[in-house]
């Protein structure tokens, strides 16, 4: 049976530590909408590699630092 | 509620609006009653009519949304730097209109769900042939469900934006 895992993510944080990023500053630079980000940050949606790639890349650290996943229902 | 929910919002009104309007004229009893019961021509050719009018009154409320949610954009714009020129106004409102990954996810999805809805309908419309129904009430089927499908596809979009995707 496939594991389930469920990803968080640290972006609330990288944009307090990158002088208080908006989320609208966050989506231009990374070239989504503003909803779009807020749902990622809400654990609602999952991007894809690329975007979460884009996402790691606008605060210059790993993607390992951004998403993280659990594995659930061990 | 952000730009795409308004957006879904003016396509389910204009689909809600032509599936009334075809259902106050082809099921009124004046025209029901000068129609003969097998006779496919006149309900095809209705048909064909609101299909050609529902493409133009979707173009026409898109249009008409688009315009409206500019000038309230820049409206708002406006209110909060009076200083701000036409530039700004159009940046902000194309930072507004993007769309991205997650949109073109959540149609996907919910073109699933009218697509099924659609599949539903063929269905039935087959099983009204078997039952001995008239081929009038098959092709009414097909229609209501397609039909129905594009304005449920619309209700799951509002839910996946909502919901999450």
């Amino acid at each position: 049976m496939v594991k389930k895992f469920e990803i968080s993510n640290n972006i609330r944080k990288l944009r307090f530590f990158a002088n208080e990023m908006t989320q609208q500053d966050l989506a231009e630079k990374v070239g989504v909408s503003r909803q779009t980000i807020i749902a990622i940050e809400a654990g609602k949606y999952s991007p894809t590699l690329e975007l979460a790639f884009r996402i790691a890349d606008v605060f210059g650290v790993g993607i390992g630092e951004v998403f993280q996943c659990e594995l659930k229902g061990e | 509620m952000s730009y795409q929910e308004k957006r879904t919002l003016a396509s389910i009104f204009s689909g809600i609006l032509i599936l009334a309007a075809y259902c106050i004229y082809a099921f009124n009893p004046t025209r029901l009653a000068a129609l003969t019961p097998d006779d496919l021509k006149p309900w095809a050719s209705t048909m064909l009519i609101f299909i050609g009018i529902g493409i133009v009154a979707t173009i026409v409320i898109q249009i008409v949304f688009h315009i409206l949610l500019s000038i309230s954009l820049a409206v708002q714009t406006k209110i909060r730097n009076m200083e701000s020129d036409d530039k700004e106004i159009e940046r902000s409102i194309q930072l507004e209109m993007v769309e991205d990954e997650r949109d073109r996810q959540i149609e996907l999805k919910s073109q699933r769900i009218g697509f099924a809805i659609a599949g539903i309908g063929f269905v039935a419309g087959l099983l009204s042939l078997v039952f001995n129904y008239s081929p009038v009430v098959m092709l009414n089927i097909l229609y209501l469900s397609f039909s129905a499908g594009s304005i449920l596809e619309g209700f799951g979009q509002l839910y996946f934006y909502r919901r999450g995707a």
